[in-house]
């Protein structure tokens, strides 16, 4: 029944994974800045993409704003909610055993994705900007897909140029290396929570405007991108930044190939018995990292 | 007896007959004015807010209209409806309480089929009689249930019409996707039996997981297999996106046909001109000839500004049958209902009724659409049909 796999398909599905990894990796490494940074595993992550997904909706509806012009906006906006997540609920939950902050966050995204549904109703809504493929050869790639590669890409990039050569991003890592250490060399760790916290937020953020043109945008959007960014970390490694990059890649080949040789059915099963694997095998993580 | 004792004895007398005389006069007039309360729990939040939100409507309408016809067996209808919040489990906890706390005369179903099963074992337990007018699985109905009562057509038989009109025009291949989930599972099955009956070839068969919303892989081994059809199970986001990515890599079948969510304004208003000549299936339309139609859309729009969706029109109907099945058996027993609604062979503005002894209904139709110059035209079964189906559906670049 299936149809003969030729190599054609191949290429298309394995371009099509590795985009769909890109923002995958942008949105875990999100995640993996606030577990790296303060141990904390926050649930709430998803919603913070759903949040920056309605930014970009409410601008493009009522001011007809380019959806990849409010990255702008979507990602400093929600960079102070994370910020203000942290400074009133998250900090209380830092020293705390790994379930008081997965109770906190889980409350936290609960109240998320009920506010939303109030404020913006659970009506599906969507961004109608650009639709099409780029056809290359046999190859037809979606446009709104390479562009949000493109972007995530770049995104990723410049945080990772910013995580290794500006003063701040070191002292971020240093903090994720050992806090105690870093307190004694003068690095002010609550202000880096602070500012952790809300990077990954407007990580999170960027993918939820990127994927508007993409998926239906409903308060509940986010829960599916939680789960795969805890996916890409435990893949990497938590606390290893490369590593989600690499994860996020993975994943989004998987789940794709798992598509193309059995059923689709079956591609989340798929990404979860990686995860399982990796974990029985490789606990650290494929690029190794603190072990959770 | 001493005076004192005296006093109390006829004071206390007077105040206890007075009591008595209250009580009984009350009770008397209460019970002849206590409405008929009828209880559902419905999805008013959640993924299922919209169309619960609509069944409610449809509910409260047909309450509202038997109340100005001077009510059900000399009582008032009255609702008690419950937010199920689109889980299963909630709505379980409140139909019991319900049935055991509010104490409610009867009950009517909840929005879609996982809830409708979760809460089928509730009823059942107390007895109650529950017409459920948003549930198209049958295996609900197929448990040895007593006291259920289906409205609306199975899930089997949603994309009947695509595969008929396909078969008539000669059309060999097929490939049919769906969701996982009880629904569209159920549909997808009914497909597959219906395109075999026909002689048709199905080229691929496959599901995907719920919240899935790249199809690249899919649509890739789709292409593949070129079939003459694509017959797609699917809820409202991922018709969206699986249409889309259609577009995107240039997957044209000469029939492509959506089930749930193809009908809602809202896949014209986000698709636009790439959900031309998409086929979909519909429970109602209110362009069908059924009787009181015409009634129907005045009402609803007098009393909630807007046209309704079939939603709203089942819960209405199923509204309808419950009480007309009340008042033919005289009173709101259980098992006197339930007799009369085995027995019920009706058409309300939502179509035909009638049941097997399972309560899995045998009677109402599907009705098929196509999406044409942004409108849904009635294309299937011909008796109904209002236009003809525009085919076969052009390749995407050349629309």
């Amino acid at each position: 029944m299936t149809p003969v796999i030729t190599p054609i398909m191949l290429g298309q599905v394995i371009v099509s994974g590795l985009l769909a990894g890109a923002l995958y990796a942008m949105v875990a490494l999100g995640l993996g800045l606030i577990f790296g940074v303060m141990r904390v595993l926050n649930v709430a992550h998803g919603p913070l993409l759903m949040l920056g997904a309605y930014v970009t909706y409410w601008l493009f509806s009522t001011l007809g704003l380019n959806p990849y012009l409010s990255l702008l906006v979507s990602m400093p906006v929600v960079f102070l909610i994370g910020v203000a997540l942290q400074r009133f609920l998250v900090r209380r939950v830092v020293d705390a055993p790994e379930l008081s902050s997965l109770l906190l966050t889980f409350g936290i995204s609960i109240a998320l994705v009920n506010l939303a549904q109030l404020a913006f109703t659970s009506d599906l809504r969507s961004v109608e900007f650009i639709t099409g493929s780029f056809l290359i050869g046999p190859f037809a790639f979606s446009k709104s897909r390479v562009i949000a590669c493109l972007f995530a890409g770049g995104i990723t990039a410049l945080a990772f140029l910013f995580l290794q050569k500006t003063r701040l991003g070191k002292a971020i890592r240093a903090v994720s290396q050992s806090r105690e250490v870093a307190q004694v060399c003068g690095i002010n760790v609550q202000r880096i929570h602070l500012f952790a916290f809300g990077l990954a937020s407007a990580l999170a953020a960027a993918g939820g405007t990127l994927v508007t043109v993409m998926v239906a945008i409903q308060p509940e959007m986010g829960a599916v991108y939680t789960f795969k960014s805890f996916l890409v970390i435990v893949l990497g490694g938590a606390g290893n930044y490369p590593g989600a990059l690499l994860g996020g890649l993975l994943l989004g080949l998987v789940e794709q190939l798992a598509s193309l040789f059995l059923t689709t059915q079956v591609n989340e099963a798929v990404a979860y018995v990686l995860l399982v694997l990796v974990l029985l095998l490789r606990p650290t993580g494929l690029l190794g990292g603190r072990s959770t | 007896m001493t005076t004192t004792t005296k006093r109390i004895f006829y004071q206390g007398g007077a105040v206890l007959t007075a009591l008595i005389a209250a009580l009984t006069l009350g009770a008397g007039a209460a019970l002849a004015q206590a409405p008929i309360k009828i209880g559902a729990s419905i999805s008013l939040t959640g993924t299922y807010a919209k169309p619960g939100t609509y069944q409610k409507e449809g509910y409260e309408l047909c309450a509202q209209e038997a109340n100005d016809k001077g009510g059900v067996l000399g009582r008032k209808v009255e609702f008690v409806v419950y937010d199920d919040q689109s889980t299963p489990a909630t709505g379980v906890r409140l139909y019991e309480k319900l049935i055991t706390e509010d104490k409610v005369d009867a009950v009517m179903g909840p929005y879609s089929s996982p809830i409708t099963e979760a809460v089928a074992n509730v009823s059942e337990k107390y007895k109650k009689v529950m017409v459920s007018p948003l549930a198209s699985t049958t295996s609900i109905f197929k448990k040895g249930r007593k006291y259920i009562f289906m409205v609306i057509s199975p899930a089997e038989v949603y994309l009947e019409g695509l595969v008929d009109m396909a078969a008539k025009r000669g059309l060999k291949t097929i490939a049919i996707v769906n969701e996982d989930t009880l629904f569209t599972k159920s549909s997808a099955i009914g497909v597959a039996d219906l395109a075999k009956k026909r002689g048709m070839q199905i080229v691929l068969q496959e599901a995907y997981p719920k919240g899935n919303t790249d199809f690249s892989a899919l649509l890739t081994k789709l292409k593949a297999a070129n079939p003459d059809v694509i017959a797609a199970s699917t809820y409202f986001d991922d018709a969206v996106a699986l249409t889309r990515q259609m577009k995107e890599l240039n997957v044209n079948p000469k029939m492509y046909g959506v089930t749930v969510g193809g009908d809602l304004p809202e896949f014209y208003d986000l698709l636009k001109q790439n959900s031309e000549y998409i086929y979909g299936a519909t429970q109602w339309e209110h362009t069908l000839p059924y009787p009181g139609q015409k009634e129907f859309m005045a009402a609803y729009q007098t009393k909630f500004k807007r046209e309704p969706a079939y939603h709203s029109a089942a819960g209405y109907a199923g509204c309808v049958i419950y009480l007309e099945a009340v008042k033919k058996a005289g009173s709101l027993d259980a098992d006197k209902v339930r007799e009369q609604l085995l027995k019920l062979e009706t058409r309300t503005m939502f179509g035909d009724y009638k049941v097997d002894a399972d309560g899995f209904q045998v009677a109402h139709k599907m009705v098929m659409f196509q999406w044409q110059d942004g409108k849904k035209v009635t294309v299937w079964p011909d008796e109904f049909a209002t236009g003809k189906a525009r085919y076969p559906t052009p390749p995407w670049n050349q629309r």
